[in-house]
């Protein structure tokens, strides 16, 4: 167990700042947390620049020399890290850079000018650092922070559900996004959310990441029932899950 | 009294008599599907439906259902809940009614279970009978859950202009107690009935290709059929039928602390077999691997092991299950090949 009133400090990558934004509006949550840990820096909320902490939050993926540099040392100085974020946890979003080379994306995006000469792959920042506890998701799940933080405080490791986003979404007995002829990420996509847009009458986009043992072969079966196509569901696929972790999870067959 | 008949248009201030007895929990469209949900006025509810998306079991064996609070330090366990408020389910259909027939034969068992028990104690269920199929996925002939046949309180069969009532219990009886506007059968009734059920048994066939003895065979040779491949390669292990299953009890415990870190409520919640986790154990152990061996061990617990352990199938012939399959397994084929598998076709 960390000692009584941990330092917690958040520190932002290549990332929208969306999943520390779910933090400041926890509301009561958060007041309450304050209780219990002292926040020493987190932009959004304060003013000040703790560089003390022992509990160190991080949010967006690494995408340059000069983020992996500096992940490294702000992590050597934290006893827990925390992956908060679709960005941080799977690499999100910023994946789909890596679906071209570097050269193509930058000249797509800068034209001539090249602003960041030390660009890489974007990755998770797990790839770099050891991660003791992930919040998923894009953005994360308010009441799964306050979860994860409550595990932090008590030493308890926490458990990312293995289940897909559809035990939730039948327990709270939404109609299937499938019977209403719509393309969902449900059935493959990890739980932890409370299926959050399909509550809401969306369809799950995966931001969650896939299933630890995801039914590629069953995919197909789907795809067939519901008329849909093999590019159209991978482009799904792509928008949060393209990194080679998420990918290889998937079977030869899926991908064409 | 044991059997009435109440005019189709009475049954609506028949429904508002019931309102000072408790909750009403009743069927209700919900988008292109149905589920149950509280009732306030009988408009609401379309009694004319197919089966809900979850069934009426989230009434007595609750998603996430609190047990009782705790303390860390000092150590104490509060009182588990003993007392729960009274409430009616109106419509339930004979295939549910069987599903709370069979928890009833789980909860039940040494150690018996007061939540479930307490819950089921205030339960009063009014039953309706369906004359047609609800669509082409139930299997409730096979199973012979297509009558009724007990475990409810009134049982409503419609006979064109009215329903008849069928009275099965003490709860039922003062229901229907005091309403001029319900009598009793007479004998004109009484063969109008049998007519509108007589009709009813022509439209409902078998949906299996054979008997329950055939189908008990099947199960006992079929553990290493092939079926049981080809349905886990179409399995995408969504959970859903497991989610739907008005007869699926398993749960898991957890325990939520607050943020004190000191108070602490422990509940119960729905868990699956079809979930990858679910069979394995601290070393890693997984004691079901495979979606092929866990698809089979849901028709198993469904058709084998609670008929060797309670004489009695564990499916409802619902279809639920089937519905609710994005990869398009369906009970009846599945049972079916299992069962052409057995006479070498």
């Amino acid at each position: 167990m960390l000692k009584p009133k941990p330092r917690v400090a958040f520190f932002e990558f290549t990332d929208c700042e969306g999943c520390q934004l779910q933090v400041a509006n926890l509301g009561e949550a958060l007041l309450e947390l304050t209780k219990l840990v002292d926040i020493v820096n987190f932009r959004e909320i304060m003013s000040e620049d703790g560089q003390e902490y022992e509990v160190l939050i991080v949010e967006g993926s690494v995408a340059s020399k000069h983020d992996e540099e500096r992940l490294k040392k702000i992590a050597a100085k934290a006893k827990v890290i925390v992956a908060l974020g679709a960005c941080a946890t799977i690499g999100g979003v910023n994946n789909l850079k890596n679906l071209k080379s570097l050269d193509e994306q930058k000249k797509a995006v800068y034209g001539s000018v090249d602003p960041v000469p030390d660009a890489i792959a974007t990755k998770p920042i797990d790839e770099v650092v050891k991660v003791d506890y992930y919040i998923h998701g894009c953005p994360i799940y308010g009441p799964e922070f306050v979860k994860v933080m409550e595990c932090i405080l008590l030493g308890k490791p926490y458990h990312v559900p293995n289940y897909p986003v559809c035990v939730e979404c039948k327990q709270n007995e939404n109609v299937c996004a499938y019977d209403k002829g719509l393309f969902c990420l449900g059935p493959i996509t990890r739980a932890g959310c409370n299926s959050w847009l399909p509550n809401h009458g969306s369809v799950c986009v995966g931001c969650r990441g896939l299933l630890d043992n995801p039914a590629s072969d069953a995919q197909k079966d789907i795809l067939e029932k519901y008329g849909l196509t093999v590019d159209g569901i991978l482009d799904k696929f792509t928008l949060y899950c393209a990194s080679s972790k998420e990918s290889a999870k998937y079977g030869k067959e899926f991908k064409k | 009294m044991q059997y009435a008949v109440i005019k189709k248009s009475d049954l609506s201030r028949w429904f508002d008599s019931m309102k000072e007895k408790g909750k009403i929990y009743g069927p209700k469209k919900k988008e292109n599907s149905f589920v149950f949900r509280p009732i306030k006025e009988f408009e609401e509810m379309s009694l004319e439906y197919i089966p809900t998306i979850l069934p009426p079991k989230k009434y007595y064996f609750p998603q996430k259902e609190f047990l009782f609070k705790f303390k860390i330090n000092p150590f104490k366990t509060g009182k588990a809940i003993d007392t729960f408020e009274e409430f009616i389910l109106f419509g339930v259909h004979t295939c549910d009614i069987a599903g709370i027939q069979c928890m009833d034969v789980v909860f039940n068992e040494k150690p018996v279970d007061p939540n479930y028990l307490n819950r089921k104690e205030k339960m009063t269920i009014i039953g309706f009978e369906c004359m047609h199929y609800c669509d082409e996925y139930a299997s409730c002939t096979a199973v012979g859950t297509h009558v009724y046949k007990g475990g409810y309180d009134i049982m409503l069969t419609d006979m064109g202009e009215e329903y008849a009532l069928h009275i099965n219990s003490e709860k039922g009886e003062n229901l229907v107690a005091g309403k001029k506007y319900i009598s009793e059968m007479n004998a004109d009734d009484k063969s109008k009935l049998k007519k509108a059920s007589d009709e009813k048994l022509k439209r409902f066939k078998n949906e299996f290709s054979a008997g329950s003895e055939e189908v008990d065979r099947a199960f006992d040779k079929g553990f290493f059929s092939p079926v049981w491949d080809d349905v886990g390669k179409r399995c995408v292990g969504c959970t859903n039928c497991t989610a739907v299953c008005p007869t699926c009890y398993c749960f898991d415990v957890v325990d939520e602390v607050s943020l004190n870190l000191n108070d602490g409520d422990r509940y119960r919640v729905w868990n699956y077999c079809q979930m990858d986790d679910f069979a394995k154990v601290a070393t890693g152990e997984d004691f079901r691997p495979g979606r092929n061996a866990r698809q089979r061990h849901r028709y198993y617990r469904k058709f084998k092991y609670s008929v060797m352990k309670f004489n009695k199938y564990f499916c409802t012939g619902c279809g639920r299950c089937t519905r609710a399959c994005m990869a398009k397994i369906n009970l009846k084929e599945t049972v079916n090949a299992l069962l052409a598998e057995r006479r070498g076709q």
